[in-house]
């Protein structure tokens, strides 16, 4: 069945049809959510608010529309709203500047239980909109086009954050770019 | 579940003005991205069912908070105090020139030794200019809100030379907007003299009206 046919039932009161569209999807989502974010919590906390949204909104998709990309949209705001959100709630907000000097910097926390760690923490440290953009390229293997039209972005401004990305990647692995065997 | 597999980039792909990773660490990055474990069929059935079932509830509080978890509805204190701050706002008017310019001679900074000045003022075409005086040594400020999604690489402030004051020029729809200051990529600072508004829990931010007519 066609994710257009399966959307047709969601949208018509089928638990089960969207149970299908979510087990068919779940994986990628899971895969990026995890990428972006760095934790598997996280990751699963945000997967599944991007398939209720999906599921509230699902009267709203455009059939013209790949399911997969439609969903990817509202998952990579979904990332970057966890990241804001997650980024403000550990930071501390301070009104005095000797505070401000005598503040270290906060430790950075390394991805657990993945076999290419040491990829994962130069990921985790590339600005979230550089990250997105490299995963959305390299690791979904989307067009520029399909990059523009799912994050908002201009294709001259996801080059860019490719590029910036790209070069920081290869900064943060140095000489340990060909990673270990897999 | 349907795999889909990941394509290679082609070859005029990695050469092109933006691609700048080489093969080598595409193919690490590729092999990375599907070494992951998959989430298992009972993960999607799980969070199927849950979803179902979350939509199937009335919607309070704007949804779902981290760790699967409902986000809590807002105490009645909140919404009290959420009015007040915007009454005081209004009432301020800080993105009026003669009305924002505000000088670290207060008592708070008297008080605290804390030599430090914002302002915050309409220049004209809809733009707005923050401007911040440290006296730390900061090496690098940015100007973080609403409009930014509080991306700290989003608008860094120029130090002028003349007078060592930040300063960051920001185009601003009319509305109320939430800000603060980032120093050195890792310190939140609001400024103590602009008004502020408790933002969803998560501490103090200075707020700022934009006016809807011309300024």
């Amino acid at each position: 069945m066609t994710d257009a046919e399966l959307v047709v039932r969601t949208r018509a009161g089928e638990g089960e049809a969207f149970g299908q569209l979510v087990s068919r999807y779940h994986d990628a989502c899971w895969r990026f959510a995890y990428h972006m974010l760095g934790e598997r919590a996280d990751a699963e906390d945000v997967v599944q608010d991007t398939f209720l949204r999906a599921y509230l909104a699902i009267g709203r998709y455009d059939e013209r529309d790949q399911f997969r990309g439609w969903l990817f949209r509202i998952l990579t705001n979904q990332c970057r709203n966890f990241l804001t959100s997650r980024g403000r709630r550990t930071r501390r907000f301070i009104q005095d500047d000797a505070a401000i000097d005598s503040a270290t910097a906060p430790p950075s926390a390394a991805p657990l239980g993945v076999e290419d760690a040491a990829l994962l923490r130069a990921l985790g440290q590339l600005d979230p909109l550089q990250r997105e953009a490299l995963l959305l390229k390299y690791a979904e293997g989307l067009e520029y086009s399909e990059m523009s039209a799912m994050t908002g972005a201009g294709e001259s401004a996801l080059k860019m954050r490719v590029k910036r990305g790209s070069e920081r990647l290869r900064v943060l692995l140095g000489r340990d770019i060909e990673g270990p065997a897999l | 579940m349907a795999e889909r597999p990941l394509p290679f980039p082609a070859p005029d792909e990695q050469s092109g003005p933006g691609e700048e990773l080489d093969a080598r660490l595409v193919q690490r990055l590729r092999a990375a991205y599907a070494a992951l474990p998959a989430s298992t069929p009972q993960m999607a059935e799980d969070c199927a069912r849950a979803v179902l079932a979350e939509a199937a509830r009335p919607q309070v509080g704007g949804g779902r908070g981290a760790r699967g978890g409902r986000r809590l509805p807002r105490p009645q204190w909140w919404w009290g105090a959420a009015a007040a701050a915007v009454l005081v706002v209004s009432v301020v008017r800080p993105w009026r020139p003669e009305a924002s310019q505000r000088q670290a001679d207060s008592a708070f900074v008297a008080g605290s030794a804390v030599t430090l000045e914002g302002s915050t003022r309409v220049v004209g075409d809809g733009t707005v200019r923050f401007e911040l005086r440290l006296p730390a040594s900061a090496r690098e400020v940015s100007l973080v809100g609403d409009f930014n999604g509080w991306d700290e690489q989003a608008t860094p402030m120029v130090q002028r030379a003349a007078d060592g004051t930040w300063s960051a020029r920001v185009p601003l729809e009319p509305g109320r907007h939430t800000y603060a200051f980032v120093v050195d990529g890792q310190q939140w600072l609001v400024d103590p003299l602009a008004p502020q508004v408790p933002d969803a829990g998560f501490g103090p931010t200075n707020a700022v009206i934009v006016d809807g007519s011309s300024p």
